[in-house]
């Protein structure tokens, strides 16, 4: 008789969080910077004032303000006129594709108008191209090869004379792909097209560097950089300049592109955010390829019947994605409840359908149901790198173990 | 690194929870193993299967063993199943319905078909089952 053996479960497990590109924690000094701007600060108690109002507190706070506008242009090269504050990266990709679009007419059906992004991009983007869609916009979703890749000349073979935008990411969050932004951003300004690039998982993790890249508009967010949720910013470049229609009316700020009340707290939140980031990027660059090629090798060497998701010459250094196969999706991420890590991207239950990426890439249902999106962030220590290989090595043999297929017994 | 719990993050209903950690009387009887009956059933839908094996000893279950393949409901079912099913005659193993497995392990209605998959198993050992299964 052959009794499959589980292993043991302590009680009392560690949790290791291994979903870092789904958010970070606050920086104790981001923290610090904001809370002045919360409830007054020991030296000048009015700094919750309105950057809006027209008084000395109102000035000492849009100082802020602006200071961490500064910030956030020096971490991507850009200049600080070219910083837009928003809720986050959901509203600077939906205004960025949104407001090129509408400014250039294609929402009153005077001219036809088309758009080009890819299948693997964040719902945000795919669901403002959607939208779009309905308001009479052609959009080309570019098909990644197997390895996630799309190639310039893809890009540039997808142009109409009525391309108005294109809208890529630098990083995919699932996968961790690196597109060439700087050789597609040349292309596109030699033939005159605009160019948005969702960089919230490149921030922090690649340089950045927009006086070099000709890109157009370019969204950020600052709690995947250690900083608050719920702000973020759009870089829109001012020369050659880049024209939208705002999305959110009201009070004129932010150049009449984003109207609202200024979250002065949030907004010198991303900016203290940016600047650490700057500080900090080559240092967690490396140390994070190497956290990432330390796991894949663990689990590369111990289990067969592995496929690391993405193009391994071109990966952001925080993301490792793994599909196992011979495994059940649901029951490889039920078996691993101390590590909190992702499967797909915002998936908030174990049950989640398969991810688009990976189907996108021609992965079957089965294997992109069971794949792992493992994440690394600046807490993360080799200790937990090594536990959580062992946990995964662990659950999988004995998930292989347990099912019946190939099995006589 | 904090200390927490092992406490169920994905809030699946307690006895399919608790069988599915500790997967109770997973595995095979050895090929040959006398008075060893095999039954399997699969759901294409959900992509999964399950295999029963029964140990008859004198008209009962002596032992029993099972492997599955599909989520943690339908292991669950299978770690259910084989629990239960030990000490029971043909008769009363062929009382089980997919109703009182849904009942015992609180499934949902969205993973009904688990309990189906578990009734199914179950019967796919009736049926196979010799006129004496006790050898």
């Amino acid at each position: 008789m052959s009794a499959v053996i589980a292993p043991a479960t302590s009680r009392a497990a560690r949790t290791i969080y291994l979903d870092y590109a789904a958010t970070t924690p606050l920086a104790p000094q981001v923290l610090e910077a904001m809370l002045p701007y919360l409830r007054g600060g020991e030296s000048d108690p009015l700094l919750w004032a309105n950057p809006a109002s027209a008084h000395g507190p109102g000035y000492r706070a849009r100082a802020a303000v602006e200071r961490a506008r500064a910030q956030v242009a020096a971490l991507i090269g850009a200049d600080a006129t070219e910083i837009i504050f928003t809720s986050g990266a959901t509203e600077s990709n939906n205004l960025a594709i949104k407001g090129a679009l509408e400014f250039h007419g294609a929402l009153r059906g005077s001219r036809r108008a088309h758009l080009v992004s890819s299948r693997t991009e964040h719902r945000c983007v795919l669901d403002s191209c959607r939208y779009l869609e309905t308001q009479g916009v052609r959009v080309t979703y570019l098909k990644p090869d197997a390895l996630g890749r799309i190639a310039p000349a893809q890009v540039f073979e997808a142009l109409t004379p009525d391309t108005v935008l294109v809208s890529l990411m630098w990083v995919n969050n699932e996968i961790g792909v690196v597109y060439d932004i700087p050789a597609i951003a040349r292309g596109l300004r030699e033939r005159g097209v605009l160019f948005h690039v969702d960089a919230v998982q490149a921030a922090g993790k690649l340089p950045i560097d927009l006086r070099e890249v000709p890109v157009d508009l370019l969204s950020l967010s600052a709690h995947k950089i250690y900083g608050p949720k719920g702000v973020g910013a759009l870089y829109v470049r001012r020369k050659p300049r880049a024209r939208l229609a705002p999305q959110m009316h009201g009070g004129g700020h932010e150049q009449g592109m984003r109207s609202g009340t200024l979250a002065t707290h949030q907004i010198v939140g991303l900016g203290a955010a940016c600047a650490l980031a700057a500080q900090r990027l080559g240092e967690d660059a490396v140390r994070l390829a190497q956290l990432r090629e330390r796991l894949w090798r663990r689990l590369a060497s111990a289990l067969p019947g592995l496929h690391r998701n993405g193009d391994p010459q071109a990966c952001a250094p925080h993301l490792l994605n793994v599909s196992f196969e011979g495994v059940e999706g649901e029951a490889l991420r039920a078996s691993l409840p101390e590590l909190a890590l992702s499967s797909g991207s915002a998936c908030s239950s174990a049950t989640a359908e398969p991810s688009y990426v990976l189907r996108a890439l021609g992965r079957d249902d089965e294997l992109a149901n069971a794949s792992l999106r493992f994440s690394f962030g600046r807490a993360t220590s080799v200790e937990e790198i090594e536990f959580a290989a062992q946990r995964v090595i662990e659950q999988v043999r004995w998930l292989r173990e347990l099912s019946p297929f190939g099995k006589d017994g | 690194m904090p200390l927490v719990e092992d406490s169920n993050p994905f809030a699946y209903p307690a006895p399919i929870w608790t069988l599915f950690r500790s997967t109770p009387r997973a595995g095979g009887f050895a090929p040959g193993t006398p008075g060893v009956v095999t039954g399997e059933a699969q759901s294409n839908a959900a992509r999964s299967r399950l295999r029963l094996q029964l140990r008859f000893e004198r008209g009962r279950v002596a032992d029993a063993r099972f492997r599955a393949y599909g989520c943690p409901t339908s292991i669950a079912v299978g770690a259910w199943l084989a629990g239960w099913a030990v000490g029971k005659d043909v008769r009363e193993l062929a009382g089980l319905s997919a109703a009182r497995l849904r009942k015992e392990l609180e499934i949902p209605d969205q993973r009904a078909h688990c309990a189906l998959l578990g009734e199914d198993a179950l019967r796919a050992v009736l049926d196979r089952l010799p006129e004496d299964p006790s050898p």
